[in-house]
């Protein structure tokens, strides 16, 4: 196989210029791995944000009295919106015939006590019974409230892994009674440790039954969402669009006046987000890319070095019989395989680097297959790009001048 | 059928507003089994011949057959196929890769024709065992002497079988001890049914070759037969 042996060739030259080949590696390893961890890192953010999302199902949607905000005009706009209603839950329940189960969630910020031990800042929210059945809440141990419960407003609470920790050291805390907002709950249930989402911290929440966080720490007009199960994937947009029509009877919405409302679904919210962030990802991987471009231009510098270096060598290869293919094809595999191997190593780097910066900010992350196919076709592109001039300029030379080369 | 045939052949060169005619109308032809020394001063043109006779490069105007074809009009790398099969280059400088092994750097023509490794190998050995380099096979350039270098290169020439072996002033950077031993393995390859070109501005080294082709201002000054009795008188009679 003459390519093999060509190969070899290529190989065999790196290995004699130790220091210049190791030279040329970190140029590229520091291009790949900057791009890698970018890369990576924004995938493992996408990756989190997407897990997240998943624990609405594929056949939930969220109406909201915001919808998805873009910009601060349609924010104030949104503003002036009249607050989601509890009683459009039996609203939707009664006219919307491919919805399965309807459910209301809304939040305040509040303090949880347990003795002398306090924790600000704390998210209670408040869902009926059946928000089980729609979001995965995630129970670690014991169990959520029922409907009953919800009906006759019992003070009973689930309560994040933080909140166990935090008020509860070397506790167990079911069945212990804790105040929220100065008022006296029983802790029935526990969810799994969840970590945390763009330093978020995602287990600092408690939450009970509907009806009597409306009683206790706010007010029947409560802005409040709304979460929609439809009877399945293929019904989905059906049922989406009658609860619209539902929705907008029920607020008075004018017929010539847009919604004033949102539905959201996981995908479109991802969608949203990732095209919120488009451009600050483009930009990252915009500015990292200019060391993978410093690197591809020092492969192409030491190319040009090594070929007129080698001229001589080149006139005896030629005289010798060899094709301008094969030339060619020895330069460029120099180039491919400094590129390759630096490609390589800093996509290792890259995909480390990048976990590291999603663990910063307390996210976690499977290596991302797209980074690592991403990287290769990279470096290979780096080094096909960066060396086929040098290599072409050694694979046209005239052998006479070649071998008359000083 | 000679094995080379030139007709009319031109070199031109245009350094900036001068045209430097190199060769102005070489016609000769050399048949196989041929020892033929091609000798000038330097300027003579002699070396553009010979690159021009190895293929390594084409002429301005004029044709040149190599075995009946055509080579003057080939693309480069249909000249690289002549190169590598028909023709076996000896430099004056050796032209061997510092780098490489006696063995590795007489592989080297046979890498590019594609022979399978083993053959290669055995071929390579052979013709290194023909310039009786077989025990220094392993040795790199530097750690061989000038006229080991040269026969390394030798080899390499052989070891394709070419044709015609062409060699630019193959003594050229050796003492005259050694460029004598070199000269007999010349005159022994010729007997062994070898085409030879040697290219030199030494009377001496051209008087080994059986016709000397004298070149002057780019031309064919002279086509000189070497006599025995001549080879006889300058000990070149071998």
């Amino acid at each position: 196989m003459i390519v093999w042996e060509i190969f070899k060739m290529a190989v065999g030259a790196l290995r004699v210029n130790k220091l210049r080949t190791s030279l040329t590696l970190l140029g590229i390893i520091i291009g790949v791995s900057s791009v890698i961890t970018i890369i990576s890192a924004l995938e493992g953010l996408s990756q989190s944000i997407r897990a997240e999302l998943n624990q609405l199902g594929p056949t939930t949607f969220i109406v909201t009295r915001f919808g998805l905000i873009r910009g601060h005009d349609a924010f104030m706009e949104a503003l002036k919106r009249k607050p989601m209603k509890y009683e459009y839950l039996s609203d939707i329940e009664k006219g919307c015939k491919d919805c399965e189960k309807v459910a209301a969630r809304s939040y305040i910020m509040g303090e949880v006590k347990f003795g002398n031990r306090k924790l600000k800042r704390v998210l209670i929210g408040g869902g009926t019974a059946n928000i089980f059945d729609i979001v995965d809440l995630q129970l670690g141990q014991g169990r959520l409230h029922t409907l009953e419960e919800d009906q006759s407003r019992r003070r009973v609470a689930f309560v994040g892994a933080t909140i166990a920790e935090e008020l509860f050291p070397g506790l167990d805390p079911i069945g212990q009674t804790m105040k929220i907002n100065n008022i006296r709950y029983e802790i029935i249930g526990m969810a799994k440790k969840k970590g945390a989402t763009m330093g978020e911290d995602q287990d600092k929440f408690v939450f009970v039954p509907y009806s009597s966080f409306v009683r206790d720490f706010t007010d029947p007009h409560m802005d409040l969402d709304i979460f929609v199960k439809a009877s399945s994937v293929e019904r989905l947009p059906e049922a989406m669009d009658e609860v619209r029509v539902i929705l907008r009877s029920v607020r008075h919405v004018p017929f010539e006046k847009e919604d004033d409302f949102g539905i959201l679904t996981a995908d479109a919210i991802m969608a949203a987000i990732n095209d919120v962030t488009k451009y600050i990802r483009l930009g990252l991987i915009g500015i990292s890319s200019i060391a993978l471009i410093v690197g591809g231009i020092i492969i192409m510098n030491i190319m040009m070095v090594s070929v007129t270096e080698r001229t001589r060598e080149i006139g005896i290869r030629k005289s010798v019989g060899a094709r301008q293919r094969n030339i060619l094809l020895q330069f460029l595999f120099e180039s491919l395989v400094l590129s390759l191997t630096g490609g390589i190593i800093g996509i290792t780097i890259g995909v480390v680097l990048g976990d590291v910066l999603i663990n910063l900010i307390k996210m976690q992350m499977t290596p991302s297959l797209f980074a690592i196919a991403i990287g290769l076709i990279i470096s290979t592109g780096v080094g096909l790009f960066f060396g086929i001039y040098p290599a072409m300029k050694a694979a046209r030379m005239q052998p006479v001048k070649a071998l008359s080369f000083e | 059928m000679p094995l080379i045939e030139t007709r009319e052949i031109w070199k031109t060169y245009e350094m900036g507003a001068t045209v430097v005619h190199a060769l102005r109308g070489v016609s000769l032809s050399i048949n196989k089994g041929d020892y033929v020394a091609i000798m000038g001063p330097s300027g003579s043109g002699k070396s553009t011949l010979m690159n021009l006779i190895g293929c390594l490069d084409t002429p301005s105007s004029g044709e040149y057959y190599f075995k009946d074809k055509q080579v003057s009009h080939m693309t480069d790398d249909e000249l690289a196929v002549i190169r590598n099969r028909e023709i076996g280059f000896v430099f004056q400088t050796f032209n061997l890769m510092p780098r490489a092994t006696a063995l590795h750097n007489v592989e080297l023509p046979l890498i590019y024709n594609g022979t399978p490794r083993l053959n290669r190998e055995q071929k390579a050995r052979k013709a290194l065992n023909i310039v009786d380099l077989g025990d220094r096979m392993l040795h790199r350039p530097n750690e061989l002497s000038g006229g080991q270098r040269q026969r390394v290169a030798i080899a390499r020439a052989l070891v394709n079988e070419p044709s015609l072996i062409l060699a630019d002033e193959p003594t050229g950077n050796l003492d005259s001890k050694t460029g004598l031993e070199i000269m007999q393995l010349f005159s022994r390859l010729h007997k062994e049914g070898n085409t030879i070109i040697i290219v030199t501005h030494e009377r001496e080294v051209a008087t080994y070759a059986d016709r000397v082709l004298h070149i002057l201002d780019g031309m064919v000054d002279r086509d000189e037969v070497i006599t025995v009795a001549e080879k006889s008188a300058n000990g070149t009679n071998l």
